[in-house]
C-alpha cells in the first residue's frame, strides 16, 4: 500500500513540469503524505486489533457450523470454503440483540404509488354511465381515473398492515378518496393466511390478480363483469370482514383454499345512462373456493369460488340519494333475494404468454315473495403475448341479464370484443391503445377507443 | 476446382455441426460456477426441491416448515446468481420487476426481495434474518453460510440442478 501510494507521488515529483515553483510544492508534499500513510497504517492496525477483540467476545456464541459427512455428499471440485452440514444440530437462531436494524424493510411504512391519464372516445353521443371521470356523451375526453396510494407496514414476523387508498375522479373533476383496501393480515405459515378488514373479494381471478392499478392490467380497463361494484360492475368486489387463505398439503397439484365472511354494502350505479342507483343492502355475505396451481405445468391456474349473500334491489335517486319507489307490478321495497355467485376460471400466465378465461352464472332467487329467479350468464376470455416491450391483446366479453331482472335490468345483453397492445416504456410506465366494440340489446353498438397512460411509482 | 473450394469447407461445417448436435454431452462434472443455495445458519432444513425452490423464489411459499417467514434476499441484474433466478422462474429481469411489484399490489408480499450489492452483504443479511434465503456462485461461498442440497444434491455434484 505504502508503494502503491508512494509511487505516484515519487512519479510525480520528478515529471518535468513548467511552472517554476512546482518543484518546492513537491518537497513539501512527499513528507505530507507519509504522514497521512503512516496515520492510515495506524488507523488500519487500530482497526485490526478491534476485530481481535469483537471476534474473541464472539467465540464462545459464534453459531457453529460444520461440514456435511463426506460419505453422503458429492466430491466439490475444488473445495471452496467448507460446506455447512446440514445433518448436524443447527446453530441457535441470531438473537433479536444481534440483528442490525438498518435493513429498511424489517420495521416502517413502504409507501407505493400508481396512476394513470387517459383518454377515451366513443361513437355513440347517447350518455352511458361515465365512470373514472370519463364525460358520458362526450366525443371523447380526458381523465385520470384512479391515483392509489398503496402502503404496507410489518408489524411482527407474521403480522402485517397493507391499506390502498384511492382518489377517483368523478364528474367535473371532483375527485373523491376511497379506502379500497385496509387490511391487518396474519400469515400463521403457508397452510394459513389470514386478513382482517377491508377486503378485495376473491370471487374469480381477475379480481385478485389486478386489483386497482392500471397499470398492473393488460388491457386499458377491466371486464364489464369484473368492473368495480361502485363503476357499475355486476360483482361484489369488496367487502369488509375477514378473508382467509393457504395451500392445502397435496403434492404437485399445488392446491389452494379461500374462506371469506363479510360484508358487501354495495350501492352500483345504473349502466345505462339513467341516473339511477341499485342500493343492495348486503347481507354477510361467504365466499369459499379452491385453486391449483400445478407444479408441473408453471403458470397454469385453475379456479372455483362460490359466493352467496342476501340483497335488495332498492333504487336510489341519483342527487339526493334517497329511496325511489320500485317499478309497478315489481316486489316492494327492500325485498330480498337470494345472490349465489358461481365462477370457474382457467388461467395460463408465463413465457410471456397470458390468456385468462372465466365464467360467472349469477342467480337472483326472490326470498319470501313470488317472482323469478334471474339467471345472468358472464364471461370473458383474454389473450396477450408480450414481444419485446410491445403485448398486443385480444379481449371478448359477454354478459346477458334478462331485461326483468330489477337487480341487473340496466346492463341487459353486451358483448363484444376489444383488441389492442400495450407498450411498456420502462419497468414502471405501460402505454395502452384499445378498441372496443359492444353489442347492446335494444341499443346501437357501441365503437369505442381508448388510450391509457398507466404508472407505478 | 471451384467446386471443391466450396464444398470442402460446407462439408467439414456441416460435420463438426452435425458432431455438436449428435455428440453425447460432455460428462457433468463438478463445477465450481455452480450455484448454491443458501440461508440462516440457524434454519433447519437441510434440502430443499427445485419445485419448492421456484416457488420460495417467487413468493407463493412464504414460510419455512414451522411457521419461520421466509425472506429473499438476491443480488442486482448483472450478476450470475440473477441470471440464475430468472432462469428458475423462467421470466426476464423487466417481468421479474413487474411480478414483484404486482405480488407487493396483491398483498401477496410484503416488500420486494432484498437486493444486496456483494456476497458479504448477502452474508451479513443472511444472518440478520432467521429466515432468509439466497444464491451464491460456489466460489464465493463464505464459511459461516448454510448451503441446502437442492434434490438431495450438493453444489458440485454431478446433476446438480443449478448452474
Amino acid at each position: 500500500m505504502l508503494a502503491l501510494l508512494l509511487f505516484p507521488a515519487s512519479a510525480w515529483s520528478q515529471t518535468p513540469t513548467s511552472n517554476p515553483g512546482s518543484g518546492e510544492t513537491t518537497q513539501e508534499t512527499i513528507p505530507e503524505l507519509v504522514q497521512q500513510i503512516r496515520q492510515l497504517q495506524q488507523q488500519d492496525r487500530d482497526l485490526q486489533e478491534r476485530i481481535r477483540i469483537l471476534e474473541a467476545k464472539q467465540a464462545p456464541t459464534a453459531p457453529a457450523t460444520a461440514t456435511e459427512p463426506a460419505s453422503s455428499s458429492a466430491p466439490l471440485p475444488a473445495p471452496p470454503p467448507a460446506l455447512p452440514q446440514p445433518e448436524e444440530r443447527p446453530a441457535p437462531a441470531p438473537t433479536s440483540a444481534s440483528v442490525p436494524h438498518d435493513w429498511h424493510d424489517v420495521h416502517g411504512i413502504q409507501f407505493r404509488g400508481f396512476g394513470e391519464v387517459d383518454y377515451q372516445a366513443l361513437n355513440q353521443r347517447k350518455p352511458e354511465l361515465g365512470t373514472y371521470g370519463f364525460v358520458p356523451g362526450s366525443a371523447g375526453d380526458f381523465y385520470t381515473g384512479d391515483f392509489g396510494l398503496f402502503l404496507t407496514s410489518r408489524l411482527t414476523n407474521k403480522t402485517s398492515v397493507l391499506s390502498e387508498i384511492i382518489f377517483e375522479e368523478g364528474d367535473a373533476q371532483s375527485y373523491k378518496v376511497t379506502l379500497r383496501r385496509m387490511l391487518l393480515k396474519y400469515d400463521h405459515n403457508d397452510h394459513l393466511k389470514m386478513s382482517f378488514g377491508r377486503y378485495q373479494t376473491n370471487i374469480g381471478y381477475y379480481n385478485w390478480a389486478f386489483l386497482s392499478a392500471a397499470w398492473l392490467q393488460t388491457t386499458a380497463d377491466r371486464p364489464l363483469v369484473m368492473e368495480y361494484a361502485s363503476n357499475g360492475g355486476l360483482l361484489p368486489t369488496q367487502a369488509v370482514g375477514v378473508s382467509i387463505t393457504g395451500a392445502i398439503p397435496s403434492g404437485s397439484l399445488g392446491l389452494n383454499y379461500i374462506a371469506e365472511y363479510g360484508s358487501s354494502d354495495t350501492i352500483r350505479p345504473d349502466l345505462n345512462g339513467d341516473g339511477l342507483f341499485t342500493d343492495e343492502n348486503n347481507g354477510n355475505d361467504f365466499n369459499v373456493g379452491l385453486f391449483l396451481r400445478p407444479d408441473t405445468a408453471r403458470g397454469l391456474q385453475i379456479g372455483t369460488s362460490y359466493y352467496h349473500d342476501k340483497i335488495s334491489n332498492n333504487l336510489l335517486a341519483t342527487f339526493s340519494g334517497a329511496p325511489l319507489p320500485p317499478p309497478p307490478g315489481s316486489p316492494g321495497l327492500s325485498a330480498r333475494y337470494g345472490q349465489t355467485i358461481v365462477n370457474g376460471y382457467v388461467v395460463y400466465v408465463a413465457h410471456g404468454f397470458e390468456f385468462l378465461n372465466e365464467g360467472f352464472l349469477i342467480r337472483d332467487a326472490p326470498l319470501h315473495f313470488i317472482w323469478p329467479v334471474f339467471n345472468t350468464p358472464a364471461f370473458y376470455t383474454q389473450f396477450s403475448k408480450r414481444v419485446g416491450h410491445l403485448r398486443p391483446f385480444f379481449r371478448f366479453q359477454y354478459v346477458n341479464a334478462s331485461p326483468n331482472n330489477l337487480i341487473y335490468n340496466d346492463v341487459s345483453l353486451r358483448y363484444g370484443p376489444s383488441f389492442g397492445a400495450r407498450y411498456d416504456l420502462n419497468d414502471y410506465a405501460g402505454f395502452t391503445a384499445q378498441l372496443d366494440h359492444t353489442i347492446r340489446r335494444g341499443e346501437p353498438d357501441l365503437n369505442g377507443l381508448q388510450l391509457q397512460f398507466a404508472f407505478t411509482f | 476446382m471451384r467446386l471443391k473450394s466450396i464444398a470442402i469447407p460446407l462439408l467439414l461445417g456441416l460435420t463438426s455441426l452435425g458432431l455438436a448436435i449428435f455428440s453425447p454431452p460432455p460428462p457433468v462434472a463438478a463445477q465450481a460456477s455452480d450455484i448454491a443455495v443458501i440461508v440462516n445458519p440457524g434454519n433447519p432444513v437441510t434440502n430443499v426441491s427445485l419445485g419448492d425452490l421456484r416457488k420460495i423464489f417467487s413468493g407463493a411459499k412464504r414460510s419455512w416448515p414451522g411457521g419461520l417467514p421466509i425472506k429473499l434476499i438476491g443480488r442486482g441484474p448483472g450478476c450470475p446468481e440473477r441470471f440464475l433466478l430468472l432462469k428458475l422462474l423462467a421470466m426476464s429481469e423487466s417481468e421479474y420487476k413487474q411480478y414483484w411489484t404486482a405480488q407487493v399490489f396483491r398483498g401477496e408480499a410484503d416488500a420486494e426481495p432484498l437486493i444486496v450489492p456483494s456476497v458479504g452483504m448477502q452474508k451479513e443479511a443472511l444472518k440478520a434474518f432467521p429466515g432468509g434465503i439466497s444464491l451464491v456462485i460456489l466460489r464465493d461461498l463464505k464459511p459461516e453460510m448454510k448451503v441446502l442440497k437442492v434434490d438431495n444434491l450438493l453444489p458440485g455434484a454431478a446433476g446438480y440442478p443449478l448452474h
